[in-house]
């Protein structure tokens, strides 16, 4: 079994809320093998950002894309082979702001990804701005009055857009997050997991851990999870959503595989010459 | 007017069946064994307005349209002011005799017959392929089977239209024009499609797109494809949606490409650049229209070309190559696609609305189709930037039991993100490293057409333009030496040499040269003169044949 760390020195703050995130996707890896999920078939994805530093931590193939761009990798990497399991890492503003478009697309196709949205409400790496879900009035470099912005409640967001799983969870309870991860990644459709994450020179653990509550129980109908999405504070976790819908792919060719069954040039050539016949 | 080119032209509102029409025409002409060149000229917008397409015909192969017709067909008065100086010595216009009365011209009442019919204005384009066929002398049953075959909906209404319309012409201008037989039946296919099939036939697996004009049918081809071949075909939310997905398929091993205008191409130049670092075989065919901006969507321009050879931040090896001919988009867009393949870059395949638009006869030996193939690795452990003589990394795709690490940031050879003084400078050296071997690989392809000519000055052109040029020396009887770099970047310039101190005549549709300043500044000719056209439409051969002898 190969480890599932790389030989990269890990640059989070320590402490940070990211190692909780890690730990829980190193943990996932081996249940998700357990239940039949080829290590080898699981591709990861990250854009830019203090989230994006998993990539090179994690001993597992994939793509380091572009700052908010790294869903639509993650949507090509599952059309192209749908025989791939596609881990998307993003951070709230890499998925929220420079990306928001890719993402509420992806849960629009449903597309059979895991979306895991590290939540730090903070552009970190850069030095501390606001973010798509930070608390009106944040003071940031960029916004020094405070941020004139509500934040975006990312649970409803992503039901209305057509997620078929959404979860939050908390990177100060890894047990319960890996459980997410591991649901989230069977789940035949898109996933959306937001994570709490801490970022220690911005937020203290402790202003998680005090609020932090578990849904109750999960909602049943879309109602329901959108009724809970609203009402509950923004620090409760667990599961909001899941249902069924056809998978992005699926619609577009079935159970077929562009790559896998990819015709010959010989046979492309003897469709091409007949259509040039009928031209 | 060499006397076996037959021109017709048929204009009128949107939605009246013009492109139709003028379509039907090319296959009347290729059912006599004859070469066409069709050009549709459009405006952007859905119905109304003034849309018309030239049809030119001629038993040898045929490069352009001519603007002079033999046979004008006006569904309307806009269409007479229009085309009224379109018209060919002994060439015939038709006019609507219900919207107007003319001096010249043969006026029939293609309006109060058609009222007679439920589908009124369908049945412009009826009319003018009733009337085309009773002029080149076609039977009425040759009509009918045209009829039968191209305008399926309401066949009997159509016919019925069509005979009546025949009826009106015979008596005066029957067999009016004959046409000369050629020597037998070719395919009729736009640009576009040969672009489409082209890619397929190089090995095409994904393709996405967000539809823009010229390159929009490049997507309904392909969509339309998608079953019989196998294909992903996406229409994604946005075009950088569409190149990064497109990158996320590449590096599962799919074969993709992407298609878009210069505005498009804009918004790409992001991904484009990621391609480069990432090392991602991608192939962006760019259809150029007027810009800048919005600039004149449906109408054909050269002046991406600048933006195509540099687009995208930082230092990497970027491929350009335009196809001159719809028979060549084909070959060429295969070999691109084998290129950014074999040197791991993406690649542009620089066209226009001109090329992407307008139909050809063709003949296409398709065995000459190449198959995008990459470099794979064996066995060992993996390494995707592996640095090896010639700069190009064995590949491997997931799923694998080795870890393949795709990096948008500078990377190590594992492509684990590095800040390291040294390996920045390394993988500098290794990405630059394929420029070389790429050389080395191209001298051992057409890089260029040259067509020797007995005249001392040479012209330089690229494109469609080729087209338009070589149907502007035949018809001016011209024979300079015409030569045509199919790859722009890297320029052939071992192929150029020869001309440098020669006197050189640079013929493009930018309105500032930068064709002409690629040369001057890549292949360090001099360049004497460019003829330049701007205004969105295509050369005309007879027009650039007098500017051509201006200069020569």
């Amino acid at each position: 079994m190969k480890d599932l760390k790389t030989y990269a020195e890990i640059t989070w703050c320590p402490g940070c809320g990211n190692f909780g995130i890690f730990t829980s996707v190193r943990n996932a890896i081996p249940l998700l093998e357990e239940k039949g999920i080829k290590r080898d078939n699981i591709v990861i994805t990250s854009g830019i950002g203090c989230h994006a530093k998993i990539f090179d931590y994690l001993n597992l193939s994939g793509f380091y894309g572009l700052h908010g761009r790294n869903c639509s990798n993650s949507e090509g990497i599952k059309i192209a082979n749908p025989d791939l399991k596609v881990i998307n890492f993003s951070g709230d503003a890499n998925g929220l702001a420079e990306g928001l478009a890719h993402t509420m697309f992806a849960a629009k196709r449903n597309q059979d990804l895991t979306f895991i949205l590290h939540n730090n409400s903070v552009y970190a790496l850069t030095t501390g701005q606001f973010s798509p879900l930070a608390e009106k009035g944040w003071k940031g470099p960029s916004t020094p009055r405070g941020s004139y912005e509500e934040p975006f409640n990312p649970i409803s967001l992503m039901i209305e857009a057509g997620a078929t799983f959404v979860a939050r969870g908390f990177a100060g309870d890894v047990k319960h997050l890996t459980d997410l991860m591991v649901q989230g990644v069977e789940h035949e459709g898109f996933a959306f997991i937001e994570v709490l994450q801490p970022a220690v020179p911005y937020h203290k653990w402790e202003e998680y851990r005090e609020q932090i509550e578990y849904l109750e129980k999960e909602p049943d109908t879309y109602f329901e999870a959108m009724k809970a999405a609203k009402e509950k504070h923004k620090f409760t976790i667990g599961i909001f959503y899941r249902t069924t819908r056809p998978v992005y792919h699926k619609e577009l060719y079935g159970e077929y595989n562009p790559i896998k069954k990819r015709l010959s040039k010989e046979t492309r050539i003897e469709k091409i010459h007949k259509i040039l016949e009928s031209k | 007017m060499d006397s076996n080119v037959f021109t017709f032209l048929v204009g009128g509102k949107a939605g009246e069946g013009v492109k139709k029409a003028g379509s039907v025409a090319a296959h009347i002409f290729s059912s006599l064994g004859r070469h066409i060149f069709q050009m549709d000229d459009y405006m952007s917008l859905i119905r109304g307005g003034h849309n018309f397409s030239v049809v030119s015909t001629s038993p040898r192969w045929i490069s352009s349209h001519y603007m002079k017709a033999n046979l004008v067909v006006n569904f309307d008065k806009r269409s007479c002011e229009t085309h009224m100086n379109n018209i060919a010595e002994k060439g015939i216009m038709v006019y609507n005799s219900d919207e107007q009365e003319l001096e010249i011209g043969v006026g029939i009442p293609l309006t109060s017959e058609a009222e007679k019919y439920p589908m009124k204005n369908l049945m412009y384009g009826v009319g003018a392929v009733a009337i085309l066929s009773a002029m080149i002398g076609f039977k009425k049953d040759q009509l009918n089977q045209i009829i039968r075959s191209e305008y399926p909906r309401g066949i009997e209404d159509n016919i019925r239209f069509a005979n009546t319309i025949y009826d009106i012409v015979s008596p005066d201008c029957g067999a009016k024009f004959p046409l000369e037989k050629g020597d037998k039946k070719r395919s009729i296919i736009p640009g576009n499609v040969a672009i489409s099939l082209g890619a397929i036939a190089g090995g095409l697996d994904v393709y996405y797109g967000y539809p823009m004009t010229p390159a929009s049918t490049i997507l309904h081809t392909l969509a339309r494809e998608a079953e019989n071949f196998g294909l992903a075909v996406v229409h994604a939310e946005s075009e950088i949606a569409v190149i990064n997905m497109a990158i996320g398929s590449a590096f599962t091993g799919a074969k993709s490409m992407v298609g878009t205008s210069g505005g498009g191409f804009a918004l790409m130049t992001e991904g484009y650049s990621l391609a480069g670092i990432t090392e991602t075989p991608l192939l962006v065919i760019l259809s150029q229209r007027p810009g800048p901006a919005t600039g004149v969507p449906t109408y054909t321009e050269q002046a991406d070309l600048a933006f195509a050879l540099t687009a995208g931040h930082g230092d990497f090896l970027r491929i350009v190559a335009s196809p001159r001919t719809v028979r060549e988009a084909y070959y060429l867009t295969s070999e691109m696609l084998d290129l950014v393949w074999k040197f791991q870059t993406p690649g542009i395949l620089l066209t226009e609305k001109h090329l992407s638009e307008s139909s050809m006869t063709v003949e296409i030996d398709l065995e000459k189709s190449k198959w995008a193939e990459p470099k794979m690795h064996k066995d060992g452990d993996y390494k995707r930037y592996l640095d090896i003589h010639d700069g190009i990394s064995p590949m491997l795709f997931p799923p694998s039991n080795q870890i393949i690490k795709w990096n948008s940031y500078e990377h190590d050879e594992f492509g684990i993100t590095t800040e390291n003084a040294e390996m920045i400078s390394f993988m500098h050296d290794k990405r630059n490293k394929k420029l070389e071997t790429l050389i080395e690989y191209l001298k051992g392809l057409e890089t260029v057409k040259i067509i020797r000519g007995e005249n001392p000055t040479n012209i330089f052109t690229y494109g469609s333009t080729y087209m338009s040029v070589l149907e502007a020396l035949r018809y001016g009887r011209l024979n300079p030496t015409t030569i045509a770099p199919i790859y722009l970047s890297p320029l052939p310039t071992w192929e150029l040499k020869e001309f440098k101190n020669q006197d050189n005549v640079v013929i493009e549709q930018s309105s500032t040269g930068q064709f002409t300043k690629l040369l001057e500044e890549k292949a360090g000719l001099k360049i004497r003169n460019t003829i330049k056209q701007y205004d969105g439409r295509p050369f005309d051969p007879i027009e650039l044949s007098n500017k051509i002898k201006e200069v020569l």
